[in-house]
């Protein structure tokens, strides 16, 4: 069943086409991976689906409902959530605190309730101390927040922007953990990767972007072997 | 800095000739007076435009300078008995030193600070100026009598003053001399690369921050121009510029960032219009809120248009 | 320490209610003006917090004074009142005008509320008849007619109450969403966060607290007139005051109010003119260099110490 669905979505800047005609779909409960050279269109293809740009032309609907003039707020409280690529915790609240925005905000929870359910994701997903101040935080600690913080609004969908880069192995193996477990409560996953020994690990299913459009769909395995995806990422490893 | 802003540049001057016949034949005093009030507010709108949109700080000390600057201008005019216009030259320099030095001292520093910092910055130096200038010369208006200034002309039954067409000319003479600028000299079009793209900019050498400093200077010094071409038809007091700030940054919101001739045409707009309203019997003091309407109409209008500057 | 934290704030406020009874005239007027600038310095800050800056509160100060004066004057009314009207009129001006101009805020709404303070002149200049024009308007009945301890101690329970509100923000999930939307509107907006709502609310809200001082403070005296009503004054010292105590807290502007209030006392002796040059000084040297004020200053001190005392 279709989560979320693309209907002929373009964005322009100005006189750049960043997103070109996409049409495409989300399946409910999938973990799709969207991959694709730098410059492809992918993060901007995630803002017009959370809200922070609109779009130019075309339509999106999700969860049955026509979101496309819906402000970024709305959308969150609909349950689309993401992180973003360059991490941006709020640096005047504590780690707890950046978390409970997302329950109070995204998920209408009152303080009490939505500090308690913060601490529960600080212990789920490995963050040992709520209470800290965000100067001296590690690479690692930010991105739990941004998962955490996302989380905190019970989404139905979770975008997830390029959150293996800068992990080492164990780190990466790690998150690798945390977005199953995060699938397994229910959530639908869209995770947006240039490490592709993740995407080829836990994706079901990947779009390739190059250019603002769709190049390939398909399984990893499939995709990886097309002559045009190689192309558009001649030099990229795998 | 964008090159084309939201109007483009030919269909806005075609509009304003328009605008401006429309006027003339309905009502050809606030016409005449418009054109010339309005050059007046291009005029000192032009350095601000340029501080916005390279350097990217709000100068809310910027009518406070002109302030100055007229000050200077009448300290020359009564102790030198120097004509105004010939001031002008002076002045200039002695207010590009002044920007200068404040920039050096001050808002280097917050360069990196972001808007609220400077726009505290700039704020706190609009006070300092403008409580020193009461201090030392008081709220006690003064003038500077030339005797030009008051000559007129009667064209198709419209009497109109002559002087202010000097508005006019200054105006259009900075607008074409800063398009030189920018265009035919290399600090020019340093200056513009700064505009358009900062860091780009400092990636192929250029120095940006002698760049921002040049135009700082060079913003406060036009409003020396400014100023010895209205101490004749001004009454000198303290915050006599004060309001020209904040109708400055109408028309860069009116015009877009990085649109010189854009300031020229939506001066002349606004003067228009506050003439318009200047001749409507017994609505007259309503004139110097005209500035205001229009700077919240365009932001309804861009916030429509999902647009900032 | 909680209850000792209660137990000193009872103390101060038994002392601040005292206070006209063991002094004389001429400090509780003092007292009395430190209190107006302490409530315009809070206010401001609540704004700042949300990220936005606000120059309006002049603007709002005198539109409270003028509405509580007119009220008064033409319609009769009681001075207490009148102050509600003053407060109530400013949160329908910043209504209106907030629903215009926050959508694209930033630059645009700090020079809209600059000129907020000249607008209103030139449509009080204007409306001769209701606002008695460039002359000003003089009303004979006073707040408490010039009974200045009981006015003391209106304006310290109005104080008292606007303390109140910013802390309720700072402790509720206001201060999540403030504090949020001033970290990072993107990321704001995308937890949910309605920041155009939140924005107008806090701006309604200050704005009301600046119409209710500006309307007592008219009140008192019993007559408004343009230059002064909108004076530059009640921009210029609540935001150094709020500066020098320390920004987004609400002990920093009552700090700063007490301690630029009162030497500004001693400065008015020491020098009759200029005296106002120093604050726009201190908003500079704040600025430039000290930009947590002096509340920041102590936090960052014991902060300092009590990790020293925590890695031993």
């Amino acid at each position: 069943m279709s989560i979320l669905k693309l209907d002929k979505v373009t964005k322009r800047f100005g006189g750049l086409v960043a997103v070109d005609n996409v049409s495409m779909e989300i399946q409910q409960g999938e973990i799709l991976g969207l991959i694709g050279p730098n410059g492809a269109g992918k993060t901007t293809l995630t803002n017009l689906i959370s809200g922070v740009h609109m779009v130019s032309e075309g339509k999106i609907i999700f969860d049955g409902i026509d979101i496309t003039f819906l402000p970024a707020h709305k959308r969150c409280n609909l349950g689309i959530a993401r992180t973003f690529q360059i991490a941006r915790p709020l640096k005047n609240l504590t780690v707890v605190e950046n978390i409970m925005v997302g329950g109070l905000f995204g998920n209408g929870e009152k303080l009490k309730e939505s500090k308690k359910s913060a601490l529960m994701l600080c212990e789920t997903i490995g963050l040992e101390e709520p209470d800290q101040t965000l100067d001296k935080i590690t690479v690692l600690d930010i991105k739990k927040i941004e998962i955490a913080r996302a989380m905190a609004t019970k989404p139905k969908i979770l975008f997830l922007d390029e959150v293996m880069s800068g992990l080492n192995m164990d780190e990466t193996r790690e998150m690798i953990d945390t977005v199953r477990k995060i699938r397994g409560t229910g959530v639908t996953i869209c995770i947006i990767e240039h490490v592709m020994s993740v995407i080829r690990e836990i994706t079901e299913r990947v779009i390739v972007l190059d250019r603002g459009t769709i190049l390939a769909e398909g399984p990893y395995s499939e995709v990886s072997q097309q002559h045009n995806v190689i192309t558009a990422y001649l030099g990229e490893d795998a | 800095m964008e090159s084309i802003s939201f109007m483009r540049k030919h269909r806005n001057l075609f509009l304003l000739i328009a605008v401006i016949v429309v006027v003339a034949i309905w009502k050809p005093h606030a016409a005449i007076y418009g054109l010339q009030r309005g050059s007046l507010y291009s005029l000192v709108g032009l350095p601000l435009s340029l501080t916005l949109g390279v350097v990217g700080i709000m100068n809310l000390a910027h009518g406070d300078f002109l302030s100055l600057g007229i000050y200077f201008v009448y300290l020359f005019a009564t102790n030198l008995g120097m004509d105004p216009l010939v001031s002008i030259i002076p002045v200039f320099f002695l207010l590009f030193g002044l920007g200068v030095v404040i920039y050096k001292l001050t808002i280097t520093r917050v360069m990196k600070s972001g808007h609220l910092n400077q726009l505290l910055l700039t704020f706190g130096i609009s006070m300092i100026l403008l409580e020193a200038m009461n201090v030392i010369w008081t709220s006690r208006p003064r003038s500077v009598y030339v005797e030009y200034s008051s000559s007129s002309t009667t064209i198709a039954g419209v009497r109109f003053g002559t002087y202010e067409l000097l508005y006019v000319v200054f105006a259009f003479a900075v607008l074409i001399a800063l398009q030189l600028f920018l265009k035919k000299t290399r600090l020019g079009q340093a200056t513009f690369a700064v505009g358009q793209n900062p860091q780009g900019a400092k990636i192929v050498g250029i120095n940006t921050g002698f760049v921002y400093l040049f135009v700082f200077g060079i913003s406060i010094a036009i409003l020396g121009i400014a100023a010895g071409v209205m101490v004749p038809r001004f009454a000198i007091f303290p915050s006599v510029g004060s309001a020209f700030t904040m109708k400055s940054f109408c028309l860069v919101a009116m015009a877009g960032l990085g649109n010189l001739t854009g300031i020229l045409v939506s001066g002349i707009v606004l003067g228009v219009g506050e003439a318009i309203v200047q001749s409507i019997p017994g609505y007259a003091g309503w004139s110097d809120i005209v500035f205001f309407g229009v700077l919240i109409a365009v932001i309804m209008i861009r916030s429509l248009r999902r647009q900032s500057l | 320490m909680k209850i000792t934290k209660s137990l000193v704030i009872i103390m101060l406020l038994i002392a601040a209610a005292l206070l006209p009874v063991v002094t004389e005239a001429y400090f509780i007027s003092v007292a009395i003006t430190i209190l107006t600038f302490m409530t315009l310095s809070i206010s401001w800050d609540m704004m700042l917090r949300t990220g936005q800056l606000s120059f309006g509160t002049a603007g709002f100060f005198g539109l409270g004074g003028y509405t509580g004066i007119i009220a008064v004057a033409d319609f009769g009314v009681d001075p207490l009142v009148g102050i509600i009207l003053g407060g109530l009129l400013a949160g329908g001006v910043s209504l209106l005008l907030g629903m215009a101009i926050l959508r694209l805020r930033g630059l645009y709404f700090a020079i809209t509320t600059m000129a907020l303070a000249s607008v209103f002149m030139v449509i009080i200049r204007n409306l001769n008849k209701l606002t008695g024009g460039p002359s000003g308007k003089i009303v004979y009945t006073t707040l408490f007619n010039y009974d200045s301890v009981k006015v003391y101690w209106l304006m310290l329970g109005i104080t008292v109450g606007t303390i109140v509100v910013s802390e309720v923000f700072q402790r509720t999930r206001v201060h999540f969403a403030i504090d949020s939307i001033r970290a990072d509107e993107t990321v704001a907006k995308s937890h949910g966060v309605n920041i155009y709502k939140y924005l107008i609310f806090v701006f309604v809200v200050t704005s009301i607290i600046q119409g209710v001082i500006g309307s007592t403070y008219a009140l008192q005296y019993g007559f408004v007139y343009p230059e002064s009503s909108f004076s530059a004054h009640y921009l210029l010292l609540p935001i150094a005051m709020a500066l020098v105590g320390g920004i987004y807290s609400t002990i920093g502007p009552v700090l700063g109010a007490i301690i630029l209030g009162l030497s500004s006392e001693y400065l008015k002796l020491i020098m009759p003119y200029g005296h106002l040059i120093i604050y726009g000084v201190i908003i500079v040297v704040v600025v430039l260099f000290l930009p947590n004020g002096v509340y920041g200053a102590i936090k960052d001190v014991t902060g300092f110490r009590k990790r020293r005392l925590e890695e031993r």
